[in-house]
Parts: C-alpha cells; structure tokens; sequence
C-alpha cells in the first residue's frame, strides 16, 4: 500500500463517511443482485448440476472467497491483482502470491467513475475506478500489487489512475502479435516481471515452483476444455451457468476451481446419458462475442436471452471474462526456466485473440477462431456485444460481420451501456433476434 | 542385444502410458535405435554393395515418405537428438539461428552436395593424367573420390569402425564420422586430418547447442529434398504435415519446438505444408494444443493428429 499522504494524481479525495454510507449502499444492492442472479439461473434449469452450489458460493464475491484471501494474506502471502488476461499468472502462483482479476461488473460504481473520466470511456473502466473510489471490490482492495498490462487504452489509462492508491505494474504489450520483435520485447517484458514479483513477494520463482503452477493452468485448462466439449452436444449446462464457472476461475484457488471443474463434467456426462436437456435441443444456439461480460451486474444479455421468448441457449462465447481466460495452454518444449518464459510469453501474446492485436494479415486469428466455433458448436447465431466506448471490438465488428455472412451464419451488434434502464428495449432485439434464428431452424 | 531392445521397448511402452506430450519423440527414438541396429548389420558385412542397395531404397522411400528418413531413420540423427537429451538433462538452453541464416544454409545445402558431388569431375577434367583413362561414370562410382559416398555418410558415425571405407583414423584409434573420409580425400592427406577433426568438433559441439544443426545443411537431406521438387509431382511427398487453418490460433508453438527452427508450419496458410526444410519429425503436430489442427498424412489418410495433451508433462 502506498502512503496515504501522497497526492492523489486523478482520485477525489472523499470523505469517509460518504464513502463508507455510499460502499454499504452498493454493496448491500450487489448482494442482492447476485442472490438474484442465482435464483434465476436455478428456476431456468430445474434439474441443476449439484456441483453448480460451490460455484454459486464463490460466485458470492463478498463472501466465501473474500475471507478466504483474508486468511491467506494473514499468513503473509500477498495477493496481486490484474485487469487483462496477458498478466502472466503463473508466474504469480509460482512465487506463492494469489493471482485475482480486479476488473469490475457494478452497474452502480461506473456512475461514480463519471467523476473522474467522460461519459465516452468504456463502463467498465469507468465502473472499476468507481469500485476504487468507494473501495468497494473486494479483491482490488485486497491485492497489495496490480499487473495492469497495456492493451485498450482504456486500460493503459486505467493503471495510471488506480496507480493513486495501489503499487500498479505495468506490462507494454506490442500490438503487433506475430512479428520476431514484438515477441522478444514481450519476452523481456515477462522476465522483468519475474524479477518484480520477486522481489515484491520476497520468493525466487525456481524452476520446480514455475513447473508446478504452469501444470497447475495445464490442468485448470483441461477441465476447461472437458467442459467446452459437453457444451458441442444437446445443451446440458445453461450458458450463464458455464460463464460463471469460467469467470470464476480469476478469482478461485486455481486447484479447487480444478477439482469442482471435474466433478461437474462428470456429472453433466450423466446427464447427458440420460438425455435430460436444459432446455429442447432445437432451442437456437447462440454464441456471445464482444466486450468481456463481469459477473455480478453485467449479467443481463445472458439472462435475457436464455429466459427470453422464444428462448435461447448460449453454447460458446469468445470474450475475456469466459473462454479465452482458459483456452490456451502454454505448450513448454524443454522445461528450463528461459523455455517456460519463452512459451508463456508465446501463449499469452501470439495465442490470444483480443481485438487490442493486428498482424500481417489483420487480426485473423480471431475471425479464424469465430469461424471454427461456430462449425464445431454448432452455432446458429451470434451476437456481438459491444458497450459503448469499446472501440476495438466496436471497430472489428463489421470484419466479423462478413466473414460470418460468408458461412450465412447471422450476426446481431448489440451495443449498451453500465445500466439497467434499456434492458425492456434490449429485451425486445434480443427477443427478435431469437425469433428470427428460431423461424430460420423451421425452413 | 535383444534384451536390450526389449528394455526399450518396455521403456517406451512405460513412457507411451504416461506421457501424452512426448509420445511420438520416443516412439520416434524407439525407431531410430533400431534403425542404427540395422544399419550397423548391413554396413558390418561389406560396403559397397549394401550401400547401392540403401541408396536406391532411400531414394524410391523419398517419393512415398519425403524426408522421413532424416526424422526417423538416419543415425547421425540420433546422434544429435542424444545430443538434444544430453542438453536438456544439463538444463541448458539451445541457442536459436536466426532465421536468414537458417535460410541461407537451407539453400547452401545445393552448394555443398554440388561440391562434394562434381570436385571429382573437374579434377579429372583439369588433369586427366591423374587416373589413367577411366571413364567419368566410373570416376564417379568406383573412383578414388566415391562421391556418392555423402549422399550415405550420415549412415555411419561410429557404426563401421572396422570398414576402412569410411575411416577416420585419430591416434592409433579407428572412427568412423560423416564426411570425414570426403574430407580427407578432397584436401588431401598434410590437412586431411585436421580439417576432419576439426569437422567431428564443430558438428558435435554445434549439435549440442544448436538443435539438429547439421540437418538444416546435410547434403544428403538436399538429395532427399531434390527429389520432391520436380515440378508436376505435387502429390509427393506422400506422407506430409497437414494444417487446418481455422483451428489455428497462431499460438506459435508450432515454430518453436521445431528442432529445425522451420517456419512454414506456423506461417503457411492451411493446407499440406510446403517445405522441403521438414524433416517430419511431427514435433510440431505432437505440441499442437489444437485438437486435429495439426495433421500428420500419409496421402489423405491420417496417420497422427494433434491432441489435447493437457496432462501434465513429465518429462525433462
């Protein structure tokens, strides 16, 4: 934690009083949205997994997981933040610190982000500086050091102002993922990071622990995979229930995300043994791209389109709050610490998908990516969401648009904001969207 | 040595079980070992014979399987991989080419087997005198200077040691190397042996810090590699590496575990990949993270795929 007295380059000061009546507030709200969101996605699947209550516990950002960190942090482990999925954490579980992802979901919170930065910046920058200045997040407020890695510039700019309270790291990441010496800067970038953390943990990062946490996310990314795979057949998980369990793997102890990860296969295996489908196997299967979804408050498009009428099942998503936190395995050729650096910088730079990249030839991985999702999931329609302000996703959008109108695979841009007032009007196009796909499975 | 090869096999079976990453590498080291036990066979009965029989079986095998013989078969590659194990066990990092010079030995490799191959002729050219009348054919299969000889030499490192065709003679003791007896023959005997030393160190050093660093050049690898770049033969070779473009995410695993340093797998665009740099080895499609993305086909039939082989390596 940095001293207090020093000046705040960007942050209100704010008096406590206000800022402890304002954190109750919200917090109190945000409990009872996700109790809400629980209970929704409960009464949507009547015959939900079991191995769905450890999710819901974690799912609980105030609860189980908070103290959990606390009791940790007691202990003297330090828990580092980050806001993109480039952080490196394996690096961070190998030097015994807890990696948490801090990027935040309140609708409420970006209202008070308006105080600092314009209306035009992304929600969800403007709602994490707004959970900073309430001090409401959890686990922002718990990490003693931020990773914040340069990729939109809303989050360039991000770093900097949750720099006023926080030790920020920052990590330059090129924008150009295929080229020699975007990979060598990148790869530099990840070795002084191992020195930063470091030193800041007061843990050498050896060979044996760097091994031990890749195998770690090699594990975590098997469950992962297992579950993507039963998500190709009839439905057998809602959407939103397969969203919350990628997403909590940011904040979950990697291991037991693992182990309950497994444990619902294997029950989702029965279920399809059993042929007992959440919902009728023609239900249109939709695919949800765009702008990273953060639990709890930005649930609503999952939501409206899997209770929506007619209704809908979410099979895939392509999006950093779910399947790109896990995709990707850091394929390690020979084990030596320089190889496990070189593979990680690899996997986190040229595997990823994010929009914030171009290439020689544009970023195609990502079309790429989309096309080969929606053949092996069965896509039949997809959805683009984008929150205004999010210019990458916004301006990759029509790109999209006609490599998916090639395969005749309609596409449906759906822009919103940090907010619960459009979600009658939202409901509407979702609705009408759905009706569409469901009157193009008819012919 | 029976039981030895059932050590091995018991070993690879072990290994098989356990490790889904490195399959293929010790399926492919099983190979090669017993490959060198035959071709040790062959070459303890006479040489000449035996080795106008392999060349000709290398070069029908060339049309069907390309470069396979590099990857699987060839003994001094097994010395360079033993090599590569003998690094990783010091847990000492390879040094990477850069990718120019990689090229630029890439295309030497004509240069040097065009040397080895014609010095014989302009010799003979420049003074014919030197080996009475003997006509060119016969200079060139049964001559002094048996040329053909690099296009097998890669056959007989330390196998031979006995045969004096291909003999490097060090204090008292007989080796036998790639090369060396060409070299030997071509500068003649004040620098022969030095240059053949000095030849033995530079290929077993930059074989041990550089992955497979003489493949990138072999000459042998050129005459393989020559026979797939007939124009109209674009079915050959048949077993061939296979990309399926969508389900790459360019994660770029692909190039670097590539003992070649080739880059074609990961820059090519889909499709039967297009190089005669590849030796097939199926490094590339054994780390693949993409289920199916990475194909190993003989014609159109598939004989390996990239797998999910999340399970944690053991290996070191």
């Amino acid at each position: 934690m940095k001293n207090e007295t020093v000046e705040r380059k960007y942050l209100p000061e704010m008096p406590r009083k206000e800022m402890d009546e304002l954190r109750n507030t919200v917090k109190t709200a945000s409990q009872k949205i996700i109790a809400d969101n629980i209970e929704h996605m409960k009464k949507a699947d009547p015959h939900r997994p079991e191995a769905m209550k450890y999710f819901d516990e974690m799912a609980d950002l105030f609860g189980k997981r908070q103290k959990e960190i606390a009791a940790e942090k007691e202990k003297g482990k330090k828990v580092i933040g980050y806001l993109c999925l480039f952080a490196p954490t394996e690096l961070i579980m190998a030097a015994d610190a807890i990696p948490v992802r801090v990027n935040s979901g309140w609708y409420d919170t970006s209202k008070l982000g308006d105080r600092v930065v314009p209306v035009e910046v992304c929600p969800v920058i403007r709602s994490t500086i707004g959970a900073k200045m309430i001090e409401l997040s959890p686990f922002l407020e718990q990490s003693d050091a931020l990773i914040s890695v340069l990729t939109c510039d809303g989050m360039t700019k991000l770093g900097e102002i949750l720099g006023d309270t926080k030790i920020v790291w920052g990590m330059n990441i090129p924008r150009i993922k295929d080229s020699t010496q975007s990979l060598r800067f990148w790869n530099d970038e990840i070795k002084h990071m191992k020195t930063q953390i470091e030193t800041f943990t007061g843990n050498k990062i050896t060979r044996k622990n760097l091994k031990e946490a890749i195998e770690t996310s090699h594990r975590a990314t098997k469950a992962f995979r297992r579950l993507q795979e039963l998500r190709k057949g009839n439905p057998v998980i809602m959407g939103r229930d397969a969203m919350l369990v990628n997403q909590a793997y940011t904040w979950d102890d990697k291991k037991r995300w693992t182990e309950k990860t497994e444990v619902l296969c294997d029950e989702l295996e029965k279920r399809a043994q059993r042929k007992d489908w959440v919902c009728s196997p023609d239900t249109p299967r939709v695919m949800v791209t765009g702008t990273p979804m953060f639990w709890p408050d930005n649930w609503k498009l999952p939501t409206l389109v899997e209770e929506g009428n007619p209704q809908g099942i979410i099979v895939a998503d392509e999006q950093c709050s779910g399947e790109r936190i896990l995709n990707d395995p850091i394929g390690v050729d020979e084990w030596s610490m320089d190889d496990m650096l070189n593979a990680m910088s690899e996997r986190y730079l040229m595997a990823s998908t994010c929009p914030c990249f171009t290439s020689k030839d544009g970023n195609e991985d990502r079309i790429n990516w989309l096309l080969n999702k929606v053949k092996e999931w069965k896509i039949q329609g997809v959805i683009y969401y984008v929150v205004r302000g999010c210019m990458l996703y916004a301006m990759e959008y029509t790109r999209v648009k006609k490599a998916l109108d090639k395969i005749n695979v309609p596409v449906y841009y759906l822009d919103t904001e940090y907010t619960r007032e459009d979600v009658g009007q939202m409901k509407t196009r979702v609705e009408a969207f759905l009706e569409m796909l469901n009157a193009r499975i008819d012919i | 040595m029976l039981a030895g090869l059932g050590a091995a096999g018991v070993l690879a079976v072990l290994i098989w079980k356990r490790n889904l990453a490195s399959r293929v590498t010790f399926l492919r080291f099983v190979i090669q070992l017993v490959a060198f036990a035959a071709i040790f066979y062959i070459f303890s009965y006479s040489a000449f014979i035996p080795m106008l029989y392999e060349l000709i079986v290398l070069f029908a095998l060339t049309i069907f399987l390309g470069r396979f013989f590099c990857g699987w078969l060839c003994p001094l590659g097994l010395i360079l991989d033993v090599e590569i194990l003998a690094r990783r066990a010091l847990k000492v990092r390879y040094r990477i080419l850069p990718d120019k010079l990689n090229i630029i030995l890439h295309k030497g490799r004509y240069l040097i087997a065009l040397v080895f191959l014609l010095t014989p002729v302009i010799l003979w050219l420049l003074d014919p005198q030197e080996i009475m009348v003997s006509p060119l054919m016969a200079q060139l299969l049964a001559g002094h200077y048996r040329p053909y000889g690099i296009l097998l030499d890669p056959m007989i490192p330390f196998i031979v040691p006995w045969s004096n065709t291909a003999t490097l003679n060090v204090a008292g003791v007989n080796l036998s190397y790639p090369y060396t007896q060409n070299i030997i023959t071509f500068t003649g005997a004040e620098f022969g042996l030095i240059f053949a030393v000095a030849f033995v160190g530079a290929t077993l050093v930059g074989g041990f810090l550089v992955r497979r660093v003489w493949c990138r050049f072999c000459p042998t690898g050129c005459s393989i590699a020559s026979v797939n770049q007939f124009k109209g033969l674009g079915g050959v070779p048949l077993l061939h590496i296979d990309k399926d473009e969508e389900k790459c995410t360019k994660c770029g695993v692909c190039k670097r575990v590539c003992p070649l340093q080739v880059n074609e797998v990961y820059d090519q665009k889909g499709g039967k990949i297009k190089t005669s740099q590849c030796m097939l080895c199926a490094r590339c499609v054994e780390m693949c993270p993409y289920e199916g993305t990475l194909k190993l086909k003989l014609g159109s039939k598939t004989v390996f795929k990239s797998r999910n082989w999340l399970d944690p390596s053991n290996s070191e």
